[in-house]
């Protein structure tokens, strides 16, 4: 299946095709077909080049035949929120790789097959998500995505210029949330009741799909999807599946709680802790949840920055320690340090339980974009159910180096990756992919020269006119850094510079302007700003420490909610799965024959409709101990296929009671009863019982039962021909007759009839005819005559003749009337040896065939032939041992010897 | 890797016809119930996975067909099965009267297997003619655990299941404890190694 050329007829002018693939897009608990695409605008339409997008198409048909098939249903922009990730956890070699794809709000889940062509389009988001996170100056507008927001089913107002693509309105259409939970589960049922129209219906519905779709983008499983061939297949990684759609569902087990969170910064300029730090940590009256403390400058000396081993690092834990809230205790939960940057969170203890996944990173931008005496020292970890991010950075200096700044705040952004479990495959995390960050540190930005006097100014307290030329908020207000991030209002004096040991400007040589160098800003939602100050009574550095106090809103885990929740999803799955067991339904259980009658075969059918939501494969199967599924005188065909989702198959069965059953059914050892078992592979089973009323006959009963039977044998009681067929029958009649009268019936209509007649035995009788003949002969025949051509009746004959249960030859003297047959003596021999009824049998037949043979000018008749059409059912095998393979090979010398058999009586004697 | 669950285990649903069993089957897996009557004609299963004890285990029920002409058929169903709970209904005398039958049947063709016995339909106090303490009476001199529940009215279906469940689990653990006391430690490690990672895996 190609599908550029299509996805390419759907793209406007100047717009290049990267990459596509199709994938099942997991909505709740079942997936269904997209197809995803990754486009490029060329530079000439937008001021910078290298604007990219996903387009995800919604498919009214799979494969995909034409662009007509494909709708807009979502349209995510690649930018720096973009993010793309591959569930590694659920690899498996069988399944499927789940690709999470999230930008904002928007949460997508795919199931693309472990393929190249996967691989390689997972490795074009990757690449366009680098690209965007590398470039310079103000963010992507996107407004050449324009045109297709417009035709998405998802976007009900179209996004306005300049603001992000994806609105959180799209989650309603794709995401699912708590609330569609139920609802889904509700269409499956609506799908499976709804039944399934014919396939003549489904192609006309074809074309009102999209406006269906478009009318009604919230539906979890699409109403034509089964019509259609789309059918939802069940998601492959149980697993990965649960632990999406417990985040889906975090709302609903999670409560939020507010924490105080500490946030300060202070650049030491390489003094040691010659002071108590209480009056900057803690000055508030009650005690913070938690504490982030960042220093910069915290050793200055060569040694630190080249061995990374500093006396200090310790000196002023044991400071911070020592100068926290005195309130209530607190764990240490981690420390960083890159040569002077140090970053120290600390927790209540109380809250140590709860706080999981901590991990570091650090990242140098200084000498050669990679020493550590610029740069940031970061701690990442998941308080409850948040995940929180510090990041203590430490920008480029001078006033001048506003642009290095700048280089520095991206390449922190870029670079700073936490490793969270080296043993887990879980993908690394960078500082966007927390929901709470706090960003404090030495960011270095100046307050530009203006007209005014910014030392007066800044010792007057008048700060909002001097804020106007700080480089930070310029910078942030034109959204080159900290996007999205905000920042209290700065109510305190600038930080920078003081002499030492004073609260008094710069007095050095070099008579540095005063700056906001030291700041916090924070990103998140459901974070408060309470305090926002500096605390310049501390006076051993020439920065002055700041520090911040928010409220957070943290989210925190109800294990009532959760467990309810959890055995929730379970359950959901547990259905899903259950619905998408194989299911079919059948017209009858209960198959109910017209009566049998000997060699006369009836076909019923079963329907077999597949009514579930997944292929079928349908065999009929042995039960107990049985030898094959059904008895031998039925047939099933198919008794194995395949059923697609709304499809049926018709099932023959043929009930035929010939020669080898007929026997077993006269006897009473069988019945015309039976319960097959219909298998669905992965499935139930079904039973289908049979039953049925043999019409017993003369043919397929015993010589020496018939010769017992003065009566037509229909009148004969089914006990009696039970008992004349038992081994030692109680009541045997007093005047036998020596043959079967229905055998004499038959020679001697052809006697009288059929002696003249060319091509007695080899010319075929009529079906109808003999049917009429064995009707007669069990109804009893009236003036001796038998229906029918004689050429029916001599069929008849033979048929009669094979279905004896025991052959005129006995099965116990089988080998030896083989062995016997080169010598007709001993051929003699074995007849001799023959029940009473039998050696009748067999005499009177040989009687009547030398007869035929006196008339050999008329009927044409040769003793080869009819010693080998005779030969072949006097003498038979029994069925236990035919068939076995080296029998096989000999059959032709054995058909040879029992024709050789009866020549001789019909030549020699 | 991925860990759907650390057991599975085969449950059998057996007892006369109507006396509940696929009712209380898609009770249990699906949590819904009908009036209408449909007999089971064959052998049907669904699957439920439940916690027990912090451990996830994977319930794969089979409900089979009551009717006595499929008593031979159905009795294929029981190899491999973990559990058995026979079912009669509390409103119908006959049905208790063949527990007997059915536990004889379980014997047949079970080697170890923990059971259950089921009284269904306990929601209609005035059609109630298997009294409580009588089926008890009978359930402790059988050795056997004794519910009443109702489908209908989702009356002690989910404890009548877990309990099933902690009993098979428990029959497991016991197993492996037996086995871990005498046979050779090596073998055992190397048997466990060959599925990578499901090490609580049956």
């Amino acid at each position: 299946m190609e599908l550029t050329p299509h996805v390419q007829e759907k793209l406007h002018a100047g717009h290049k095709l990267t990459a596509v693939v199709e994938a099942g897009l997991v909505q709740d608990f079942i997936k269904n077909t997209r197809v995803v695409a990754l486009i490029e605008v060329a530079s000439t339409h937008v001021k910078q080049g290298g604007e990219q997008a996903l387009l995800i198409f919604q498919t009214a048909r799979v494969p995909v035949h034409s662009a007509i098939d494909l709708s807009i249903e979502q349209v995510i922009a690649v930018d720096t929120n973009l993010k793309c990730e591959i569930d590694t956890s659920s690899l498996d070699v069988d399944t499927d790789v789940l690709v999470n794809i999230t930008s904002g709000k928007v949460r997508l889940l795919f199931e693309m097959p472990f393929s190249q062509r996967t691989n390689a389009f997972v490795s074009e988001i990757l690449r366009a998500a680098e690209v965007v996170s590398k470039r310079r100056g103000p963010p992507p507008e996107f407004a050449w995505l324009q045109p297709y927001q417009k035709s998405s089913t998802s976007s009900q107002d179209p996004a306005s210029p300049g603001s992000a693509p994806t609105t959180a309105d799209t989650l309603d259409g794709l995401g699912g949330d708590a609330v569609s939970l139920g609802d889904v589960s509700v269409d499956i049922c609506q799908n499976l009741s709804s039944t399934y129209p014919d396939p003549a219906n489904c192609n006309t519905e074809n074309s009102s799909v999209h406006t269906e779709n478009e009318r009604s983008p919230d539906l979890g499983v699409n109403r034509h999807s089964i019509a259609t061939g789309l059918s939802p297949t069940p998601i492959a990684a149980r697993e990965s599946h649960i632990r999406y759609q417990m985040a889906m569902r975090e709302d609903a087990y999670t409560d939020i709680q507010e924490f105080t969170v500490f946030v300060g910064t202070w650049n030491v300029n390489g003094r040691s802790p010659t002071v108590g730090l209480a009056e900057w940590l803690a000055v508030d009256a009650e005690p913070p949840d938690v504490y982030a403390i960042g220093f910069q400058e915290l050793d200055l000396n060569t040694e630190a920055f080249l061995f990374n081993n500093s006396p200090k690092e310790q000196e002023w834990l044991n400071a911070v320690l020592n100068g926290i809230h005195p309130k209530t205790k607190y764990r240490k939960v981690r420390l960083v340090r890159l040569v002077g940057m140090m970053l120290i969170v600390l927790v209540q203890e109380k809250h140590l339980a709860y706080v999981r996944n901590c991990a570091i990173d650090t990242v140098g931008t200084g000498i050669m974009n990679k020493m550590g005496n610029k740069g940031a020292v970061s701690v990442r970890l998941d308080l409850h159910n948040t995940s929180i991010c510090f990041v203590n950075a430490h920008l480029a200096a001078h006033q001048e180096e506003l642009e290095r700044r700048n280089e520095d705040h991206d390449c922190i952004f870029q670079r700073t990756c936490f490793h969270l479990n080296i043993t887990s495959n879980s993908p690394p995390k960078t500082i966007k992919d927390h929901e709470h960050i706090y960003f404090l540190g030495d960011m270095n930005y100046r307050i530009n020269p203006c007209d005014m006097n910014i030392r007066e100014v800044a010792s007057s307290g008048e700060f909002k006119l001097l804020l106007q030329h700080e480089q930070l908020t310029q910078q942030k207000n034109a959204k080159r850094i900290f996007h999205k991030f905000k920042e209290g209002n700065i109510l305190f004096k600038p930080t920078f510079k003081y002499d030492v040991d004073s609260d008094e400007w710069d007095s050095s040589e070099k008579a540095r302007q005063p700056a906001w160098c030291d700041r916090i800003l924070w990103y998140g939602d459901s974070i408060t700003q309470l305090e926002y100050r500096s605390h310049p009574q501390l006076q051993i550095s020439d920065h002055k420490p700041v520090s911040a106090i928010f409220m957070a809103g943290i989210k925190v885990v109800d294990t009532r909610r959760y467990r309810r929740i959890y055995e929730e999803v379970m359950k959901k799955l547990d259905k899903l799965e259950n619905e998408f067991l194989p299911q079919v339904t059948i017209d009858t259980t209960e198959i109910i024959l017209e009566p049998v009658k000997f060699y006369q075969s009836q076909t019923k059918y079963l329907t077999i409709a597949n009514t579930g939501q997944v292929p079928v494969q349908f065999e009929f199967i042995k039960k107990l101990n049985d030898v094959t599924y059904c008895k031998p005188w039925l047939s099933i065909r198919p008794y194995s296929n395949f059923i697609t989702p709304g499809e049926k198959c018709d099932v023959s069965l043929e009930v035929l009671v010939d020669k080898q059953t007929a026997a077993q059914l006269n006897s009473g050892v069988d019945q015309l009863y039976d319960i097959l078992v219909l298998h669905l592979e992965g499935g139930k089973d079904l039973f289908i019982t049979i039953t049925g009323d043999y019409e017993r006959s003369c043919f397929g009963s015993s010589i020496n039962a018939l010769v017992h039977m003065n009566k037509p044998f229909r009148d004969v009681p089914v006990a009696k021909l039970i008992d004349l067929e038992s081994k030692q029958p109680k009541e045997l009649s007093e005047m036998p007759y020596a043959v079967p009268k229905e055998l004499w019936y038959l020679v001697d209509h052809l006697h009288s009839h059929g002696l003249q007649v060319k091509g007695l035995f080899t010319h075929p009788g009529l079906q109808k005819e003999i049917f009429e003949i064995r009707t007669c002969l069990d109804e009893g025949v009236e003036h001796q005559v038998l229906p029918g051509s004689v050429h029916s009746v001599a069929e008849a004959l033979l048929l009669f003749i094979e279905a004896l249960p025991e052959p005129v030859i006995p099965y116990s003297l089988y080998q030896a009337a083989l062995d016997a047959t080169p010598n007709f003596s001993l051929c003699k021999e074995v007849i001799n040896k023959l029940p009473d009824y039998h050696r009748n049998v067999f005499e009177y037949l040989m009687a009547f065939l030398k007869e035929l043979l006196n008339h050999a000018e008329d009927n044409t008749l040769d003793a080869n032939t009819l010693a080998h059409v005779f030969g072949s059912v006097l003498i038979r095998e029994s069925s236990a041992v035919a068939g076995s393979s080296d029998r096989r090979n000999q059959n032709q010398a054995i058909e040879r010897k029992k024709q050789t058999f009866v020549h001789h009586f019909l030549m020699n004697d | 890797m991925t860990r759907e669950y650390d057991h599975l285990f085969k449950l059998l649903i057996i007892g006369d016809s109507g006396v509940g069993k696929s009712s209380l089957l898609l009770r249990f897996a699906d949590n819904t119930f009908t009036g209408n009557y449909i007999t089971t004609i064959g052998v049907d299963f669904k699957i439920r996975t439940l916690e027990v004890d912090g451990e996830r285990v994977k319930l794969q029920i089979w409900d089979t067909a009551g009717q006595e002409r499929f008593r031979t058929i159905t009795s294929t169903y029981y190899r491999g099965t973990h559990g058995v709970i026979v079912v009669y209904d509390v409103t119908n005398g006959e049905s208790f009267a063949n527990v007997k039958r059915w536990l004889h049947e379980i014997e047949q063709n079970c080697e170890v297997v923990n059971r259950i016995l089921v009284g269904n339909k306990n929601d209609c106090p005035d059609r109630k003619v298997v009294l409580y303490e009588d089926a008890k009476r009978f359930a402790d001199q059988m050795n056997i655990k004794l519910f009443e529940t109702s489908a209908k009215d989702n009356i002690n279906v989910e404890e009548m299941f877990t309990v099933m469940t902690k009993m098979v689990l428990q029959t497991k653990k016991e197993q492996r404890d037996r086995q871990t006391a005498t046979s050779d430690p090596v073998r055992l490690h190397n048997t466990k190694k060959g599925k990578g990672g499901k090490q609580k895996c049956c």
